[in-house]
């Protein structure tokens, strides 16, 4: 039940009045109970640096506790098109659940805590920081990763595009803007170079391929989007 | 959208041609390995526990608990892992030199006691699992005893300052002398007595971080006595001699991998102390060991640009002529000395007489080093705001103040070719320069003002020694090998390309085997924008050998093939080799808010031939954005009571988004001057060390006030402002 109820909250984001905040942080607004990693992590680090002094950096007592026993649980998900039974550690993340259990290793780890993009997934429609979602809470959901994007080994629009603008430098990020676009085009097939940057701004690329990668989605909307 | 256009040369069969990188599918399906991807049979994974303090003395550590924790395998500290990490601490910063490391006065370990800064390493775990190892570094107990630190340079060399180094807080030089590095040309003091006016001014720049997506990360497994390292580096030839020095091997005792890498942008030519934990790890365990970094270990632990303060003082007469220029300048680099901490961009000016001092200085600060043109982009927005300050004083265009002073091609120094004037030119012509300027900065009526900035370079595109094979058999299939990575610009591709040209065949049926020094020769390194020229020269000179070999025998037969290898060190006749560049910006500044908005971008380089456009149009787009970050945007802010970096991460640091991003024109200027292959330059780093001079400039010709820090935030023009 829980975690059906924070599927219906996170449809209240689904609208496309405000893309930058449902961009920005998917994890907000998730379950009332639940704090954003990215506010946890803050609030970590503050605690290390007024507390005692010996914690590593970015690992707070807090989360050494809650990581002290390597609790299971049954989960049923769907990734990219199949689906899979499996037990997960309560602490892992979606991100860690797709690479290290699924080998889907294309979802990237950028920075682990909201900031970055690089680990964005489709998750029942939505583009979501797979960083900041537990595996548990991925119980009885549909995941596209990047993996999953081209079928029967042909490109989608947008990875084509991607090809022949040089939407990928270091290729790092390239995965998760691949996903924004797409979960982007899926919504609305032809948008303007605008309506791109703001649904793609919570997708960095240090590598500042930033145009490229906007002509990039501007050109698959051209050629008709994902459908 | 931005424009790309070009001038000046026909397109060869491939060189020239907009070509989609040979990797490029890998790279959109998921299928590009990184160093995270791999996954070895048996593998530990790794953390590293790291300083809370900026300047502490370790007095006891206590792994027993953190040892008795189901899964942990192996915990290293200052105490039983004492491996000095060679390019982490060299005299005079100078990486690739094995004497200076050897005679390294003031060495890096990878733990060190006393501690030298927030996020200096302390231990690192291996165990089973990464929450394990996470868990396990929160049970070592260490003891400290907290050291008074220092964060500003020049503070640092004052007295009574805390000691970062038993002999000061001056870095050695290569000598292990403590000096600053001085550049005297002609006489300073003459040029002074010769000029109608002097200035005088003090710029300061911020930490930036290199912050490529890709975390830090090593992963070691050990075969015998063999280490196979697969790690992110831009040198994989660099990186294996370091590790095998470091770890008291033979270069062919280490094998590095590094197939895919999610960014560079500098100092990564080497090893890393990453790679040196994980290896020392995976030996005591016996297994391979992942260690990975958290963001904010990679932001703290790692490097990025050095912080600078740069005081300029200009001669000038009356008709525009410079007559003496002097900088004394201060580097914080960190409590260790990885690179120089050079101020560059008064060599771009012709002036006779120059003087040069700077300090490149310890502080307790995270490590500086090399980032994407090391010592240009600070210097060139030091030099030329303080130049183009001048101009404006003295009622001077700054292009036509450029034109004058900038350094030309003399008798003593020749140049390959020399295209700094057209450059300089074309793009006064494409961004409209005169009527987008203000002939009187600050002059727009109300709040939102307007401004037009311009900045030059010329930076190195010399030759050197690199190393390619190529292969062929009888179905005339190509195999390229060479020691490239592929950090993001494309050498994969540039190298296949320039192949294929040579060969006169298609680019698909060139295979391009790389990032691995079991298989591949050596290589300069993903470095000093030096891959296209340097590996590209031996690409074409294996190819000549091959068709050689092809006519003196014919093709390869049956199983049958044919190998050519080549090791050139070309130079270039004496002449210097220089690529050129030029940006205009338009800028608008809301003085209510402080904030800037760029309006146009117009970037033009004459990089020789170009032999990728579509590559290398995004090296110059990518590289103006990064720098237009550090114009506007990014530092790394301490507390200057408790030593603690405050704005570590993308958020903080405030990195571009999408929403930020101007569109640039980029326009190259075509030219082969003979050297280098087909007449390619250097690229990679060119754009980014125009971009904050330019923005700098733009925002002081909209505002009339001009901005001495950057990064050039909203509380500074509110401030100046006000």
């Amino acid at each position: 039940m829980r975690n059906k109820d924070k599927r219906d909250n996170r449809s209240d984001l689904d609208s496309n009045i405000d893309p930058v905040v449902k961009y920005a942080d998917p994890t907000r607004g998730l379950d009332p109970q639940q704090q954003s990693r990215r506010d946890f992590l803050e609030g970590s680090g503050a605690a290390v640096v007024a507390g005692a002094g010996i914690s590593a950096l970015g690992i707070s007592t807090a989360q050494a506790q809650s990581s002290n026993s390597a609790a299971r649980t049954a989960i049923s998900v769907t990734v990219n098109g199949i689906q899979h039974s499996l037990e997960v550690e309560d602490r892992w993340t979606l991100a860690e659940l797709l690479r290290d259990e699924l080998d889907l290793t294309g979802t990237k780890i950028g920075c682990n805590r909201s900031e970055c993009g690089a680990c964005t997934v489709i998750m029942d429609g939505q583009p979501i920081y797979s960083c900041s979602q537990l595996a548990v809470w991925a119980n009885g959901a549909n995941i596209q990763t990047v993996e999953g994007l081209a079928v029967n080994g042909e490109l989608n629009p947008v990875q084509e595009a991607f090809v022949a603008n040089n939407g990928p430098q270091c290729g790092f990020c390239t995965p998760g803007q691949l996903m924004t676009a797409t979960a982007l085009l899926n919504n609305n097939p032809s948008p303007t170079t605008d309506e791109v940057k703001d649904a793609m701004v919570g997708n960095l690329c240090r590598c500042s391929n930033y145009n490229s990668i906007v002509e990039a989605v501007v050109m698959a909307g051209e050629q008709g989007g994902v459908a | 959208m931005s424009e790309l256009t070009r001038t000046g040369l026909e397109p060869l069969n491939i060189i020239g041609n907009e070509t989609a990188r040979v990797d490029a599918v890998e790279r959109v399906t998921g299928q590009a390995k990184y160093t995270r991807d791999w996954k070895l049979p048996g593998m530990l994974y790794a953390k590293v526990l790291r300083s809370p303090h900026p300047h502490a003395r370790i007095v006891s550590i206590d792994t027993t608990e953190a040892a008795a924790l189901p899964g942990v395998r192996s915990i290293i500290t200052h105490e039983d892992a004492q491996v000095v990490w060679g390019s982490g601490s060299v005299n005079g910063g100078r990486q690739y030199n094995d004497p200076t490391k050897d005679a390294t006065l003031h060495r890096r370990y990878i733990f060190n006691n006393p501690v030298r800064f927030v996020g200096d390493s302390v231990a690192a775990v291996a165990a089973t699992d990464r929450h394990i190892a996470a868990q396990a570094l929160t049970l070592i107990k260490v003891e400290y005893e907290e050291l008074p630190f220092v964060l500003e340079p020049e503070e640092s060399l004052a007295d009574g300052a805390p000691q970062i180094w038993p002999e000061g807080n001056l870095c050695p030089d290569f000598r292990g002398e403590l000096k600053p590095m001085v550049s005297d040309i002609g006489d300073v003091e003459a040029g002074f007595e010769e000029a109608d006016h002097v200035f005088e001014e003090r710029y300061e720049t911020s930490f930036i971080h290199n912050a490529q997506m890709e975390p830090r990360c090593a992963l070691a497994h050990w075969q015998r006595d063999k280490l196979v390292l697969y790690t992110p580096s831009q040198g994989i030839s660099n990186c294996r001699h370091d590790t095998a020095r470091d770890l008291g091997l033979e270069d062919h005792q280490v094998q590095v991998i590094t197939k895919y890498m999610g960014g560079g942008f500098g100092n990564k030519n080497q090893n890393q102390d990453a790679d040196l934990v994980a290896a020392t790890l995976s030996r005591r365990a016996g297994v391979p060991v992942m260690l990975e970094y958290s963001r904010r270990e990679d932001w703290l632990g790692v490097h990025g640009r050095w912080p600078t303060v740069q005081n300029y003082k200009i001669g000038v007469k009356e008709d525009g002529t410079v007559t003496a220029m002097e900088l004394r300048g201060y580097s914080g680099m960190g409590p260790y000395r990885k690179n120089s901490g050079g101020i560059s961009g008064m060599d771009a000016y012709g002036c006779p007489n120059r003087y040069r001092e700077i300090h490149p200085v310890y502080t307790n600060r995270t490590t500086s080093g090399n980032f994407r043109a090391p010592s240009e982009p600070h210097g060139f927005y030091g030099v030329e705001n303080m130049m183009d300050e001048v101009a404006y004083q003295i009622g001077m265009d700054p292009v036509e103040f450029t034109k004058i002073n900038m350094r030309r091609p003399t008798e003593e120094q020749q140049f390959t070719n020399y295209s700094l004037e057209e450059v300089i030119d074309d793009g006064v012509d494409r961004f409209n320069w005169q009527s987008r300027r203000k002939v009187v900065p600050g002059s727009d009526d109300g709040p939102i003002k307007r401004g037009a900035g311009f900045s030059f370079m010329m930076f190195r595109a010399g030759v050197g020694t690199s190393s390619a094979i190529v292969r062929v058999n009888a179905r005339e299939e190509y195999t390229l090998y060479v020691g490239v990575t592929d950090i993001g610009p494309g050498a994969k591709t540039t190298m296949g390309m320039i192949a294929a040209e040579a060969l006169n065949v298609p680019l698909s049926q060139v295979e391009v085997v790389w990032g691995d020094t079991d298989r591949c020769p050596y290589s300069v390194g993903e470095s000093g924008s030096r891959t296209t020229i340097m590996t590209g020269i031996a690409v074409v000179e294996a190819v000549q050998d091959l068709q050689r070999q092809i006519a003196d025998g014919g093709m390869p037969s049956g199983s049958d093939v044919l190998i050519a290898s080549a090791s050139p060190t070309p130079t270039t006749d004496g002449k210097t080799r220089q690529c050129f560049g030029a940006h205009f910006v338009e800028v608008e500044v809301d003085t209510r808010v402080g904030s800037t908005r760029i309006l146009k971008y117009t970037a033009v380089h004459e990089s020789g031939r170009i032999i990728n456009p579509t590559t290398a149009r995004d090296q110059i787009r990518g590289a103006t954005l990064q720098g237009i970050g550090q114009a506007l945007h990014e530092n790394l802010l301490y507390d200057p009571k408790t030593g603690q970096p405050l704005t570590p991460g993308y958020y903080r640091g405030r990195h571009l988004t999408h929403k930020d991003i101007p569109d640039i024109d980029v326009h190259f200027i075509e030219v082969d001057d003979g050297y280098g292959p087909f007449g390619a330059k250097t690229a990679g780093e060119s754009g980014i060390i125009l971009a904050p001079a330019a923005v700098a400039n733009a925002v002081a010709n909209a505002t009339g006030k001009r901005m001495t820090s950057l990064p050039i935030t909203r509380d500074k023009i509110l401030g100046a402002m006000a």
